[in-house]
């Protein structure tokens, strides 16, 4: 694997998404601003505008560096770089989760921060961080489908996909007493169920990227 | 070692609709080779297998001595690609694509390709996006070229250029080509482009190679002579003859092995020669890919 091949893939990556990134973190401040100091309605509001520019960003950023470089047929540039499939997919992936890992950790932070500060609420921490993977499981599911497929339709079937099981993963664990027993508690609440739930998530990404770069391996075409 | 820049051995590539079959193509080092073939002939595939973009379903590909698709990385090293469908990134200056190459490629010429800048007429700090098509594919070609690479590949760089910018990208490719030995592989269905550059030619019809050769030898062994017939005269029977046109007294033989002993043999079978014409690369190729064609409907 060629490493300074891939960081100038992920920097040029990076460079044309520059705009976008700025946007999104102007945004999440914006919304961590309203989480921390707009009172109850503003915590509520704030969340949901940070998983609103967590779930844009990962959007953009997978249209722009993925799809738009067959889009914009700057594919056959880039494919006549000296450079093998590992190396493009790994700059890919490596880049679009560089860009997406620091805010969904901003958010998760700030969100695990804001329940360890509130008083009655410590029984949310399981419960949240379970549901922040899940996050970046659907963003590893958009960032694989986009690769191997490199279609807008697939693109946006797998972000669809990703955005209706974070709900329905949301529900369920929401009605797992071992994990909602205390949510409105003063103690952190963590068990082997909430390990068991994690473990799957993160088996669940291995796969995923896994699976993006076996598939990647057996393509046959890059343009 | 092989002073073969690149090896086709049997290689073939199916789609559902088309076909690549068989492709032996050998470029030998400094050689300049025009890829000919109508628009579907199989050149950008051949090509795109060539620089590894696309794997073979058959056959070994050979390109500076690495084995494609498998070495493509090292391979790539060494090549200059400009494709007709390859975009540079619009939103980025020329000279944001020269910063970005440089230490991608250790035979980067930086100087080189600021002389190359002003040789096209191109500005450094212009936008890709505000360029013309003419301009855009000299950026390509500059960005192509200034990795100094071994093997250059044009894959139809002139198509969909206006006459003006054709003849200014060509007659710019030809000065910066005079400069030092490349081996270059440019591939177009017009002919008169590739001549002007080539020294071996390579005709591909449906996804078949159907001929190659060096020009000169090309432009030597096919004519078209024009013969005139006694009454009930037959058309004499010559060596390579690939078309008959004309009419039952005039006819006009097309042939890809002549030689000027033919015109006495012509003669000898009763038959008078009125001109031995020389054919241009269109011609040739037209000729080819309708005897091929035939051959085949036959």
């Amino acid at each position: 694997m060629n490493y300074s091949i891939v960081r100038s893939l992920i920097l040029k990556d990076w460079y044309f998404q520059r705009r976008a990134i700025l946007l999104a973190l102007a945004g999440g401040a914006l919304s961590l601003g309203i989480v921390v100091y707009g009172g109850k309605p503003g915590f509520t509001i704030g969340l949901i505008l940070l998983v609103t520019i967590l779930v844009m960003i990962s959007a953009i950023t997978v249209m722009g560096n993925v799809l738009g470089e067959r889009e914009n047929q700057t594919l056959a540039f880039t494919m006549s770089l000296p450079i093998s499939y590992l190396e493009y997919t790994t700059s890919k992936i490596v880049g679009n989760l560089l860009i997406f890992v620091p805010f969904w950790l901003t958010i998760l932070a700030g969100s695990v921060a804001l329940i360890l500060a509130a008083p009655v609420i410590h029984g949310f921490f399981a419960f949240t961080i379970i549901m922040a993977v899940e996050i970046l499981v659907s963003t590893c599911l958009m960032v694989g489908v986009a690769l191997i497929t490199e279609s807008k339709g697939w693109a946006i079937s797998a972000m669809v996909v990703g955005n209706v099981a974070l709900n329905v993963v949301g529900y369920l664990v929401a009605h797992i007493p071992s994990i909602t027993n205390g949510l409105y508690g003063t103690a952190i609440y963590w068990n082997s169920t909430a390990t068991i739930l994690l473990a799957i998530e993160f088996a669940l990404i291995a796969l995923l990227l896994g699976g993006t770069f076996f598939i990647q391996s057996r393509k046959k075409d890059f343009l | 070692m092989s002073d073969l820049s690149v090896q086709f051995e049997g290689v073939s590539k199916k789609y559902p609709h088309f076909a690549l079959e068989n492709i032996d193509l050998e470029l030998p080092a400094g050689s300049i080779m025009g890829f000919i073939g109508a628009n579907g002939a199989g050149k950008s595939t051949t090509i795109r297998i060539l620089m590894g973009l696309v794997h073979q379903d058959a056959g070994s590909v050979r390109v500076l001595g690495h084995s494609m698709p498998d070495d493509q990385a090292a391979a790539k090293l060494d090549i200059g690609f400009v494709s007709e469908d390859m975009r540079l990134y619009g939103a980025a200056t020329l000279a944001w694509h020269m910063d970005f190459l440089r230490p991608i490629y250790p035979r980067w010429d930086q100087k080189y390709a600021e002389e190359l800048a002003r040789r096209f007429d191109l500005k450094p700090q212009q936008k890709i996006k505000g360029l013309s098509h003419g301009q855009r594919v000299k950026a390509a070609l500059l960005l192509a070229l200034a990795r100094r690479p071994r093997l250059l590949v044009l894959d139809e760089p002139t198509t969909g250029l206006d006459p003006v910018a054709r003849m200014e990208v060509l007659g710019e490719l030809m000065a910066v080509l005079a400069d030092e030995d490349r081996t270059i592989l440019f591939s177009s269905h017009n002919t008169l482009d590739v001549e002007q550059i080539s020294d071996q030619i390579t005709f591909i019809d449906r996804g078949r190679i159907i001929d190659s050769d060096n020009k000169e030898a090309f432009l030597d062994r096919w004519r078209r002579l024009r013969l005139v017939l006694p009454p009930d005269g037959a058309v004499p029977r010559l060596p390579g003859v690939v078309e008959v046109a004309g009419s039952s007294r005039l006819p006009v033989l097309t042939t890809n092995r002549f030689e000027p002993a033919m015109v006495s043999a012509c003669n000898d079978l009763g038959a008078t020669v009125q001109a031995v014409d020389t054919m241009t690369l269109e011609e040739i190729f037209v000729a080819n890919v309708h005897s091929r064609r035939e051959r085949l409907t036959a």
